[in-house]
């Protein structure tokens, strides 16, 4: 009943997105802690009298600082834009960077199995129109699935491309499907359905995992 | 103005009340057990069936009767003018007779029908003609019979003690009552009186005619089974033979007689069904001609007419209840149907401005962090310019541990940021933590803790030590507490009472109880505290969505909630939780 | 050349500082104001040529600001700082005269090369 499937959607949706925050606060946390330390390291240096010898290594530590304040404003780039992409359920988007956005702010989660979202996108993907942050749920509950059920130093393809007309996104994982997390399913197929049939596409498993083709309307 | 103003504000504010309470599912009819839904259909259908069928019954009642009536006047005129014409038939005949008399009174003289011979030569011509006649005498004005002819001996009787006789001396014609004179048969006499006026005396003539003749008027009208019609005189005694009513001379006993010259009544006697009475005077006689009808023929029309109509009535309502059902399931349906849709519409409000406090939160955050960020960035980039410039990093030493420290305090303003971030996406999440039960009931407690202390709540807290940890969503088992709780404070009055346990269930489940002895939830009002809407709290007081809320967080995380419940003594909720994380 | 004179107004003490020292020693000649009112008090005496304003700076609107500036002065050629995601301000703040916009955190070259280009255009009249 749609009832049921919108009230679990919305409990999803919820969820997805506490993930997201959750994973972001963490890569925060983290290159905020390298600026801390590599401050630190420079002071304990600057305290122990090490001066003219150590210029190269100061910058070094300064060079990296800086780097670490980039990526962070990268990654809040990112998830401005996320949180922009609730605002309305119907817009024009590029589907490339809606894609690059979720891996990104997925990258910590990934991580902690050591594996691998590598991105394969087809360049100059026409924007399309539809619900984008649908998609990016969409796409998170299949590479969510591929996380948990692979095993460790494993990788996920996220692959574009045009399709007969339609955009075809994919997520391919490569490598072993764990046997005991082989049967979870976080997301039970009646909302994925749910959703594909809002966004007017289709979903086809492939293997563990996922094709969503999506029409292309003129943007 | 005001006094004049409220005792009709109040019934129609009860009659508002009670409309308001027919129509709304969970306040006081729950037909059989249904959910409210479903009794509503019932209750509109019943209303609608009687509300239908009552002014049905009165007009088929009133048809009935009205139309019962129309025939039993119809019968009543019928019967009326039969015997007006009977009357006159009966009037006719004893005219006719009359008449024969009066003119042999005139063609002959008194002599000539004292005459023996004369007389029956007389009579048997005219016997001929004018049926019935039994016996003609001439009677002298002392009441002496001087002449007979007839099957009976009777010349020289004498009339004069005679009541006939003594008003026939009065009246110029004279019509007898039957009569079993000398001759122990029951007859009945015609005179007419002859003056002489050069003598100053009279004479009359008499004859008698037999019952036979006069019996067939009466049979004339259109008698069924149990009727019975027959003539009598003015004293009631029967003139002719009658069927249930007695024999000729007998009294005729039940109806009174009427004062006009015609009549039908109605009878209604104590042993017997209703009857019919008509009464007509018959003029120049004593007598009244008498029909009791006991037959009722317009009581059977109305049987077939009452078939006919009991079908179509029964078709009648078959259909009005019919196209009431089918239109009362289209009603209610649409009722049911938008209820769930305004739920579904608040639930997704709910859900949009959720999403929009993360959008905001998730701008927010971008937008503080954006200091200290450029903070640090200027920083490092200042200790980078002073390493380019400067030859001697021993005069910048101080500057540097400065700058280093300035970056620290930073790197802490964006932690605090992020950390708000955390807790808000900690609150999204399913979390699979592990939680302390207990210690999410304290923190609820105590959010309310000033709420109960105003309220003079006494609280009784009985939380198991050492309670296994549960896998599940602290926040939302907390808003599950906090909703259930609020009830509960709502529930009791002043100096109340709530207690609070938790301890396991089974080797799966956690079991929190939260009881309060406030006035109870009657049982046919429980089945439905947990829909949504449902509410006892008065209008504009709480939406009636908590508990349903409540019902369904429990439900996603894997486990459910109880309810116990009695009148004045007070209502328990039993919020169970599995141990380990169910999947949605 | 003779010596730029910048005025930073930004409410973030710390920020403003290392900046100011950053450019002071780029031979730049830099003073600082924390708010808008301070600002406006310190470019009477002052005379600066180029005012680099925090359009999110606490009591008056950094677009009211940056107009009141210009209103006193039109010559003073002034470059907004904004965060990410201001790009509504940005808009109104080019409409209302300003120069040119730099997000923080700021890239040091790409400030310094704004700050001269103001100046050429300044001195050009």
């Amino acid at each position: 009943m749609d009832n049921k499937n919108e009230q679990d959607l919305r409990f999803l949706q919820l969820r997805f997105i506490g993930k997201i925050l959750a994973g972001f606060t963490h890569e925060i946390k983290n290159h905020l802690a390298i600026v801390k330390e590599s401050a630190g390291l420079m002071g304990d240096m600057i305290k122990m009298g090490k001066t003219a010898e150590n210029e190269s290594q100061y910058l070094e530590i300064i060079q990296s600082i800086e780097e670490q304040i980039e990526r962070a404003l990268v990654h809040f780039t990112y998830l401005n834009r996320f949180s922009h992409r609730m605002d309305t359920s119907l817009s024009t988007f590029n589907i490339n960077e809606s894609i690059e956005e979720l891996t990104a702010l997925l990258h910590r989660f990934a991580n902690q199995k050591r594996i691998r979202i590598e991105k394969d996108f087809q360049k100059d993907l026409n924007p399309i129109n539809s619900n984008p942050s649908m998609l990016q749920f969409l796409v998170f509950n299949f590479l969510e699935e591929a996380i948990a059920k692979l095993d460790k130093n494993s990788r996920i393809v996220v692959k574009t491309e045009v399709m007969n007309g339609s955009v075809a996104i994919r997520v391919i994982p490569e490598g072993n499907v764990l046997e005991s997390d082989a049967e979870k399913v976080l997301c039970p197929p009646e909302i994925t359905d749910y959703v594909i049939k809002m966004l007017n596409g289709n979903i086809s498993r492939q293997g563990e995992g996922a094709v969503i083709t999506l029409p292309v309307k003129a943007a | 103005m005001s006094a004049n103003i409220e005792p009709k504000d109040s019934i129609k504010q009860k009659v508002i009340g009670l409309l308001h309470n027919l129509f709304h599912p969970h306040d006081y009819f729950h037909v059989l057990g249904a959910d409210r839904y479903t009794s509503l259909k019932i209750r509109i259908i019943l209303l609608d069936a009687i509300l239908s069928l009552v002014p049905l019954i009165i007009v088929i009642t009133i048809s009935y009767f009205w139309f019962q009536k129309i025939l039993k006047d119809d019968f009543s005129h019928q019967l009326r003018w039969e015997i007006e014409n009977t009357k006159q038939s009966i009037e006719f005949f004893l005219d006719e007779r009359l008449s024969g008399l009066r003119f042999l009174s005139s063609a002959y003289t008194y002599e000539q029908l004292s005459d023996q011979k004369t007389l029956a030569g007389i009579f048997s011509k005219f016997k001929r003609e004018v049926g019935g006649l039994v016996d003609i005498g001439v009677i002298d004005s002392n009441g002496i019979q001087r002449s007979y002819v007839g099957p009976y001996p009777l010349e020289g009787k004498s009339y004069a003690n005679q009541d006939w006789f003594n008003e026939i001396i009065v009246r110029s014609s004279y019509v007898s009552d039957v009569f079993m004179g000398y001759r122990k048969i029951p007859h009945f006499a015609i005179a007419v009186k002859r003056d002489i006026p050069e003598k100053g005396t009279f004479w009359i003539l008499r004859a008698t005619i037999d019952m036979e003749t006069l019996k067939k008027y009466p049979s004339r009208i259109n008698l069924r089974k149990n009727d019975d019609a027959f003539i009598v005189n003015r004293e009631g005694i029967l003139q002719t033979p009658s069927r249930f009513q007695g024999n000729i001379l007998e009294k005729f006993q039940q109806c009174t007689l009427p004062q006009e010259e015609i009549a039908v009544t109605e009878v209604r006697e104590p042993a017997d069904r209703q009857s019919m009475c008509g009464y007509a005077y018959i003029n120049n006689s004593p007598w009244i001609l008498v029909a009791v009808i006991k037959s009722t023929p317009y009581g059977k029309i109305p049987k077939i007419f009452r078939n006919e109509l009991f079908i179509l009535s029964v078709i009648s309502i078959f259909i009005g209840i019919a196209v009431t059902v089918v239109m009362t399931q289209t009603v209610v349906n649409r009722i049911h149907k938008s209820d769930q849709e305004r739920e579904e519409a608040i639930a997704k409000t709910e859900h949009a401005s959720k999403l929009a406090s993360v959008g905001r939160l998730a701008a927010g955050v971008a937008h503080e962090i954006n200091n200290p960020l450029a903070i640090i960035n200027e920083k490092a980039g200042l200790m980078k310019d002073i390493l380019e410039t400067s030859d001697d990093l021993q005069k910048n030493k101080e500057k540097f541990l400065v700058l280093i420290n300035g970056i620290f305090e930073s790197v802490n303003r964006c932690r605090t940021i992020t950390h708000r971030l955390l807790g808000f996406s900690r609150r999204m999440d399913i979390s699979h933590d592990t939680i302390d039960v207990n210690d999410a009931i304290k923190e609820v407690v105590e959010f309310l803790e000033k709420e109960m202390l105003y309220r003079n709540i006494r609280l009784e807290m009985n939380l198991q030590p050492g309670l296994p940890k549960v896998e599940t969503d602290k926040g939302q088992l907390q808003q599950v507490f906090l909703n259930i709780i609020n009830n509960a404070i709502d529930a009791v009055e002043e100096g109340g009472l709530i207690a609070i346990s938790s301890g396991v269930r089974d080797e799966k489940m956690v079991r929190v109880s939260i009881r309060d002895d406030g006035s109870g939830i009657p049982r046919e009002k429980l089945k439905y505290i947990f829909e949504p809407f449902y509410t006892t709290k008065e209008k504009g007081k709480g939406t009636g969505l908590g508990l349903s809320i409540s019902f369904g967080i429990m439900q996603r995380l894997g486990g459910t909630i109880l309810v116990e419940s009695e009148i004045s003594k007070g209502t328990t909720f039993f919020v169970e939780i599995p141990m380990k994380a169910g999947a949605v | 050349m003779s010596h730029t004179k910048i005025l930073l107004v930004d409410d973030e003490v710390e920020f403003v500082s290392a900046l100011a020292e950053r450019l002071e020693l780029r031979n730049y000649e830099v003073k600082t104001a924390s708010n808008a009112l301070e600002a406006l008090g310190l470019i009477h005496g002052y005379l600066p040529d180029v005012i680099v304003l925090d359009l999110r700076i606490p009591g008056m609107d950094g677009i009211e600001t940056l107009k009141t500036i210009k209103k006193y002065d039109p010559a003073i050629e002034v470059i907004m700082l904004t965060g990410h995601g201001d790009s509504q301000s940005v808009e109104e703040g080019m409409k209302s005269g300003a120069f040119e916009y730099i997000m923080k955190p700021v890239d040091i070259g790409e400030l310094t090369s704004k700050i001269d280009k103001a100046k050429r255009k300044r001195e050009k009249g």
